[in-house]
């Protein structure tokens, strides 16, 4: 119950930050008005549906992923040290709340927070390109049905696509890893430091087989390949959550989206309650 | 488990590193306690070591040296924070909140269910007065509302121990006066009360005892009684004989005329018998007002003293 009351008063407040409405605001307004974009450039009557739909998901989840990891970081950052700024945590902590239920209510409530955040820019998204989908298969069955053509010349429109909606919950995932990293640097750093160390973290794991191939490299001395090594296993492989090119191209690598979402979201689950231990212990023993 | 004392702090000290290695101690080897039932004043300078020995006391701050028992358990304990509450200064809620929103919010903190928490919330609402204004945003509420807010969230689990951190702090008279008739109505009730007030009127007003530091340490500690000295009493009379004010100046501290007035300045108790014996039916008595050193008084004695 402990944990519940603190997880939805962190969703109310997270809600009405300003910055994050806004953000969520322009992102789902830019998704809508993509369905404009790809009507209006020259390219895409030229590759036809196929390559609007490509060109609508590509910006789509483009958008949502880049939101997102913004709103994680914002969120994530001020979680631990904007209750001790306001001293709220004081009056809460002076209550019989001990300090891995106050932990952990807050992360339950940064990622219902994200949940929300993502669902609401994910139905956008997915309505969009279902839309575009659905208009672009409607002409061409008319001109199949009054023509009688059949087969040849005519493109194979999927109205709904479910690597979509595998797309969208990979992109949770990675939020939910982001923000279980910046829990725990808000145990221990100032919000500003926390933002950035974040976005470090961010960029690092985005670029993890850079960093894999780095500890591998010939020239590479073994103090530095050691580095690399332990970069590359200890940060979150942000870049495997990211597969748009997956989803772009069904030809690509991947032969089950649904089990590979399934991998993706065991791991990102280990990883988020390895932080949240880490982020409970350092907490533990953290003055207020 | 019953236990005779609220708090008991034995060489309790705050030790901060400074980045240099350097440390400063905000509290150094403070030894009190506070007896169940009492009202207990807690009373410094800025930067004395108030708030931090409170946060220590709630478990908010780890102790260098030294221990604290809350309620007969280790400051921070669960079961203490369960007959314990505290209201900080300028106590800040979640502002898109109103108060019956935040009063639940705590009351969930405590395990409360549904029915009980919404019989609480309007026991608490009506009781510190916002029972009307339980429905608006606390952004709209002003200082004063807020601090009630605060005094409502400090009595959810009905605490038999309440520390108190500047409670009064920037309140209007009508505020003031109601937190004080408050603790009054608290100690009435048998509940401890542990004061940390710069309002040095409202803690000789309503504690038992009162605890002075000042650096960290601890100054001085005991009742009113003991704290207070009793001062001079002054005795005005009209119209005395002549030779009277002769006779009274030896035997008084001091004497003062202003037109057919005098006033005579006497020290002890018993010089006050003697002189009413002397002036009876030698002159018109005005008054007799017996003085007494306030806590004001002595806090900036000995304040003074400790600076020197």
């Amino acid at each position: 119950m402990i944990i519940w009351a603190i997880a939805k008063t962190t969703v109310g407040d997270a809600l009405r930050k300003k910055v994050l409405q806004i953000f969520l605001v322009v992102t789902i307004g830019l998704i809508v008005l993509s369905l404009s974009f790809s009507q209006t450039l020259s390219f895409s009557s030229q590759r036809g549906v196929s390559a609007d739909l490509m060109m609508l998901k590509s910006f789509g989840l483009g958008l949502m992923a880049l939101a997102g990891i913004f709103i994680s970081l914002v969120l994530g950052v001020s979680l631990i040290p904007q209750e001790i700024e306001r001293r709220t945590i004081y009056t809460i902590l002076a209550k019989p709340v001990t300090r891995y239920e106050f932990i952990i209510g807050k992360f339950l409530g940064a990622i219902l927070t994200l949940a929300i955040t993502t669902g609401l820019m994910g139905v956008v998204f997915i309505a969009t390109v279902v839309l575009k989908a659905w208009g672009a298969e409607q002409p061409a069955l008319s001109k199949v049905a009054a023509q009688g053509i059949t087969g040849v010349g005519t493109e194979k429109v999927q109205v709904f696509d479910m690597n979509m909606l595998w797309g969208v919950i990979l992109i949770y995932l990675q939020f939910m890893v982001l923000s279980s990293v910046v829990l725990l640097f808000s145990t221990i750093f100032t919000s500003t430091v926390n933002f950035f160390m974040g976005a470090a973290v961010y960029v690092v794991g985005f670029a993890s087989t850079i960093v894999q191939s780095l500890g591998g490299a010939e020239g590479a001395g073994p103090f530095l390949k050691i580095f690399y090594k332990v970069v590359f296993y200890v940060l979150p492989r942000f870049d495997q959550f990211n597969m748009p090119n997956q989803l772009l191209h069904p030809e690509a690598s991947i032969a089950n989206m649904g089990i590979y979402t399934m991998r993706m979201f065991l791991y990102a689950v280990v990883y988020a309650l390895l932080a949240l231990v880490l982020a409970i212990l350092i907490f533990q023993n953290r003055e207020v | 488990m019953s236990v005779a004392e609220a708090i008991v702090v034995q060489g309790l000290t705050k030790v901060y590193k400074g980045r240099l290695g350097d440390g400063v101690a905000a509290v150094n080897d403070l030894n009190f306690q506070v007896n169940q039932g009492e009202i207990f004043g807690f009373i410094g300078p800025n930067g004395a070591g108030k708030t931090t020995t409170i946060k220590m006391l709630l478990g908010l701050l780890f102790p260098t040296a030294g221990t604290a028992l809350v309620m007969g358990k280790p400051a921070g304990d669960i079961d203490a924070k369960h007959k314990t509450s505290y209201l900080p200064e300028s106590p800040y809620f979640y502002e898109h909140m109103n108060a019956g929103e935040v009063l639940d919010f705590y009351c969930q903190l405590f395990r409360m269910g549904p029915g009980a928490r919404k019989e609480k919330i309007g026991e608490l609402l009506d009781r510190v007065g916002l029972a009307k204004d339980g429905q608006r945003a606390l952004r709209q509420y002003s200082k004063g509302m807020l601090q009630r807010v605060g005094i409502a969230q400090a009595l959810i689990n009905d605490p038999d121990l309440l520390i108190f951190d500047e409670p009064t702090s920037g309140l209007d008279p009508i505020a003031h006066k109601d937190i004080q008739d408050l603790i009054l109505s608290l100690r009435d009730q048998g509940k401890t009360v542990f004061l940390s007030s710069h309002q040095l009127s409202d803690v000789e007003r309503v504690c038992d005892r009162v605890a002075i530091i000042n650096r960290g340490e601890l100054v001085k500690i005991g009742s009113m009684e003991e704290l207070l000295h009793a001062g001079r009493t002054i005795i005005t009379i009209s119209k005395p004989q002549t030779g009277l004010v002769d006779q009274l100046t030896p035997v008084v501290e001091h004497v003062a005329a202003e037109g057919d007035r005098v006033r005579l300045y006497v020290e002890s108790e018993e010089t006050v018998h003697n002189v009413l014996d002397m002036i009876r039916d030698k002159a018109s008595l005005i008054s007799v007002v017996p003085q007494r050193q306030t806590l004001e008084d002595l806090f900036v004695e000995i304040v003074r003293e400790v600076r020197k």
